[in-house]
């Protein structure tokens, strides 16, 4: 995409006026394909903004988001003055965290095999079969577990108990669910994202690697060498887009798969699934509203730092 | 670039702000309505013969529109053609969307003539936003019949801020409790029908001993299921002390009340020995091997159940229900499931607020708010109420006897009657229930029967103390279903509970206490 730069700052305020409308019409059509996108944008993600008011009102419908009544931070005390909202807080970046760390990199080393194999059929079918997991929808993916995990009767258990070991009661023990949850995503997700990182790697000239098989690299070097560093970039991008959601807790997935179990709610527990619980005998807007602008925030903060990291390490691969 | 962002946005927040005016333009219209000046003349239904003219009427029902219904509303309207002369409209609302849309349908005041509303929905609020119009008058003057097959007790306990809001659905002024057990295994080691629940306990023991595949015992693990935990299920079982759910938190026992006397009972203040007795005998079971191991992890316990997993299931209503008794057959041959149920059949043992669960509301934006009524009115006599309720006689059902159906095989009418005209007089039961079921469901049907609670006709409204309520759900949601299901110990669990959530809960119960004095001094 062409960025229209803004490279006159000393210009006067006319000018700067003329420069614009000069701009649009020189790349109207450019522009009119954005038109779509912009469209869609300030429909579904500017005009919802306003809804973090509700966050600061007591919203009732009747009254209408500028009929209620105005009450400050009121809405977010029922989560900050909880004991948990630090405990769900860490959560949610940790869990997101491991899933974002375990989901690029195994897709990234998919991506790389899948790249490697040259039997076209098989690498078809290997390719669908890996990316097969992304359509189960987490209820159907939450009986899987069940049906390895539960105790009475489920496979992981029947395997322990015929090499002579106990039994263990996986669906009481909270320590082992980050590591259960990690492994379910990447199964669900790895698939998803190497075919997304196969397709950077399609994009690269066949060129670089006829010149270093001239050289005399080895497939290995080649990988290290010139598939990895040209591909940085929409890493980086796949990770930053994660980090920005880091703080919104995937409520189909750890809900469908944990559910209510609250055994299991001092590792698993999210911001998403606590404010559920919390909010399921009332059903407050403005409650739930004061979450999710906590979530956001903190979403911008952490996006705001990683993305300079990012430029830190490599000038252009920022979002921003 | 940034000026145009700038007005562009402020364009936005502009159109914004006529939208969010809008929406709430609509509700006051029509409030003076409820005092017609026909009102103070009751006068009755129109007569025979006389014939109004066709309206339309627009109702808003729960769930999935059955593929039957057209058949149905054409023999209803042609009922009533030379009558009420009323037309329906029904739209179907999913589950799933049903709070957002109707509150969505009546915040633009779409015109709707009847919807159905509940407390468990959003009742309440709805009614403080001023959308629903009271009934009184409407009722005196077109609903003689559908305040005759409801009792007083019905109407005086649902009234919301003292008016009758909307019209009560209800079969039963009680719910049931039931244990499922399955007959086949009680036959099998030769135990008696069991009567009470030193004998389910003993049954369970024999099953654990004989039976290696099969669990003993389940109940429900899940916080929204709390009042079906083991431990908290015996309070529907035990009359002596009685212990009753409070307004405040719906299904826990932490907040209670005891003996009628419009006190709140508090279990931080003092723990209930009988309480703590089922919390105990519940660790006991689960440490022996008898409550389901990953009886917190089960999201659907009807289904483990119906596996045959599971010998004695704790869950809601009476008799066993029709979809479980045909598929644990199926799921293992020769298998066959019992109801038991130790609530008494007998008069003035059960105290009870005789609150329903559903509702039909007549929206104030309603232009046929008189038809709406005489329509529910409609509803309320047999043969119309069969045909609603059940579908058409030899096509759905057939009838038995006067209180009683059986579903035809290739039926597609399915059961709503609860979403809109449920009563306790007309509804017929189900033919194939149990005939100890059956003894129930028709018991409690006779709200004399039945001991009033002295808080028939309260509501607690939550708002005072809202901060409170969410945070003590969630944090008693981490305690309460392992505590009565035996998974964790009980002092220990306890001990946390207490001290996380006791400061919050006593301003709830200080709250509740005190709209409790306020509702008694006014009664």
């Amino acid at each position: 995409m062409i960025k229209p730069r803004e490279e006159h700052t000393n210009e006067t305020e006319a000018g700067e006026r003329m420069s614009f409308i000069r701009e649009i019409t020189k790349n109207k059509y450019l522009y009119l394909l954005a038109l779509p996108g912009l469209a869609f944008l300030i429909v579904f993600a500017y005009i919802p903004l306003s809804g973090h008011l509700i966050a600061f009102k007591k919203y009732r419908l009747a009254d209408g988001l500028w009929g209620s009544k105005f009450v400050g931070f009121d809405n977010f005390k029922f989560f900050f003055m909880s004991a948990d909202w630090y405990k769900v807080t860490f959560n949610t970046a940790f869990l997101n965290g491991l899933f974002l760390i375990f989901g690029l990199g195994i897709a990234l080393i998919l991506a790389l095999f899948l790249n490697e194999i040259r039997h076209a059929l098989f690498k078809k079918l290997a390719q669908s079969f890996i990316f097969m997991p992304y359509f189960i929808s987490w209820l159907v993916v939450s009986m899987m577990a069940f049906a390895f995990l539960n105790t009475t009767d489920g496979m992981v258990n029947h395997t322990l108990e015929a090499y002579g070991a106990e039994k263990v009661n996986w669906y009481l023990k909270a320590e082992v669910w980050p590591a259960f949850l990690t492994l379910i995503y990447v199964w669900k997700f790895a698939g998803y994202y190497s075919i997304i990182f196969l397709a950077a790697i399609t994009g690269i000239s066949g060129e670089y690697y006829e010149s270093a098989r001239i050289d005399g690299a080895t497939r290995f070097q080649q990988i290290i060498h010139i598939t990895i560093p040209l591909i940085r970039s929409v890493v980086i991008v796949l990770g930053l887009l994660g980090v920005g959601r880091i703080f919104y807790g995937d409520f189909g997935m750890i809900y469908g798969i944990i559910g209510d179990n609250s055994a299991l709610y001092s590792t698993t527990d999210v911001i998403d699934t606590y404010t559920y619980r919390a909010l399921r005998v009332l059903s407050d807007f403005s409650k739930s509203s004061a979450v999710v602008l906590y979530q956001s925030v903190m979403g911008l903060i952490t996006i705001l730092i990683f993305n300079q990291i990012a430029k830190k390490i490599d000038k252009d691969s920022g979002l921003f | 670039m940034k000026k145009t962002l700038l007005s562009g946005l402020s364009v936005l927040l502009i159109m914004l702000a006529l939208i969010g005016c809008s929406s709430n333009s609509n509700t006051p219209e029509s409030s003076g309505n409820s005092a017609d000046p026909e009102s103070s003349a009751p006068a009755s239904a129109p007569a025979e013969g006389e014939k109004l003219d066709p309206v339309t009427l627009k109702i808003i029902l729960p769930g999935d529109r059955p593929a039957d219904m057209d058949v149905i509303i054409e023999e209803a309207e042609k009922r009533m053609a030379d009558t009420i002369n009323v037309k329906l409209d029904l739209v179907f609302v999913p589950f799933s969307d049903l709070a957002s849309k109707t509150q969505v349908m009546l915040a633009s005041g779409e015109d709707v003539d009847l919807i159905f509303d509940a407390p468990w929905l959003h009742m309440e609020q709805m009614i403080a936003a001023g959308y629903y119009e009271p009934l009184e008058d409407l009722l005196a003057q077109y609903g003689q019949d559908a305040v005759s097959v409801r009792s007083q007790q019905m109407f005086d306990a649902n009234k919301f801020q003292g008016k009758i809001y909307a019209l009560p659905l209800g079969n039963s002024h009680l719910d049931g409790r039931t244990y499922l057990i399955r007959k086949d295994l009680r036959e099998k080691y030769g135990v008696a029908p069991i009567k009470s629940y030193e004998e389910l306990i003993a049954f369970a023991n024999k099953i654990k001993e004989n039976e290696k595949d099969i669990i003993p015992l389940l109940a429900s693990g899940q916080p929204g299921q709390k009042d079906i935990s083991w431990g908290a299920f015996r309070a529907f079982m035990t009359r002596d002390p009685e212990i009753l759910r409070s307004d405040a938190l719906g299904q826990s026992l932490v907040l209670h009340y005891k003996n009628n006397d419009g006190k709140v009972y508090n279990l931080f203040d003092e723990m209930d020995p009988t309480v703590w007795s089922w919390i105990e005998d519940a660790r006991k079971l689960y440490t022996d091997g008898l409550i389901h191991p990953d009886v917190l992890a089960i999201k659907d316990a009807n289904a483990v159940f119906e596996s045959g997993d599971v010998a004695i299931y704790a869950t809601n209503g009476f008799g066993v229900p029709a979809a479980m008794k045909a598929s644990i057959p199926k799921n293992v041959p020769g298998a066959e499931v019992e109801a038991v149920t130790f609530m008494p059949l007998e008069k003035g043992k059960i105290t009870t607020s005789f609150k329903q669960a559903n509702f039909q509301a007549i929206p104030k934006v309603s232009k046929n708010k008189e038809r709406a009524m005489m329509f529910l009115n409609w509803t309320a006599q047999k043969e119309n109420y069969d045909l609603l309720a059940y579908g058409i006689e030899g096509t759905n059902y057939e009838a038995i006897g006067d209180d009683q159906y059986k579903t035809l095989p290739d039926s597609k009418y399915s059961y709503f009657p609860y979403a809109w005209v449920w009563n306790p007089t007309l509804d017929r039961l189900d033919a194939g229930l149990d005939p100890d079921a059956i003894e129930h469901l028709k018991f409690n049907t006779v709200a004399d029967n039945l001991i009033a609670s002295k808080l028939t006709g309260f509501s607690f409204n939550p708002e005072p103390v809202a901060n409170e309520v969410s945070l003590y759900s969630a944090i008693e949601d981490k305690y309460y279903s392992s505590l009565f299901n035996g998974v964790s110990d009980p002092t220990e669990t306890w001990n946390k509970l207490k001290s996380e959530g006791e400061a919050y809960l006593k301003k709830i119960q200080v709250e509740l206490q005190k709209q409790i004095d306020e509702f008694l001094a006014t009664k």
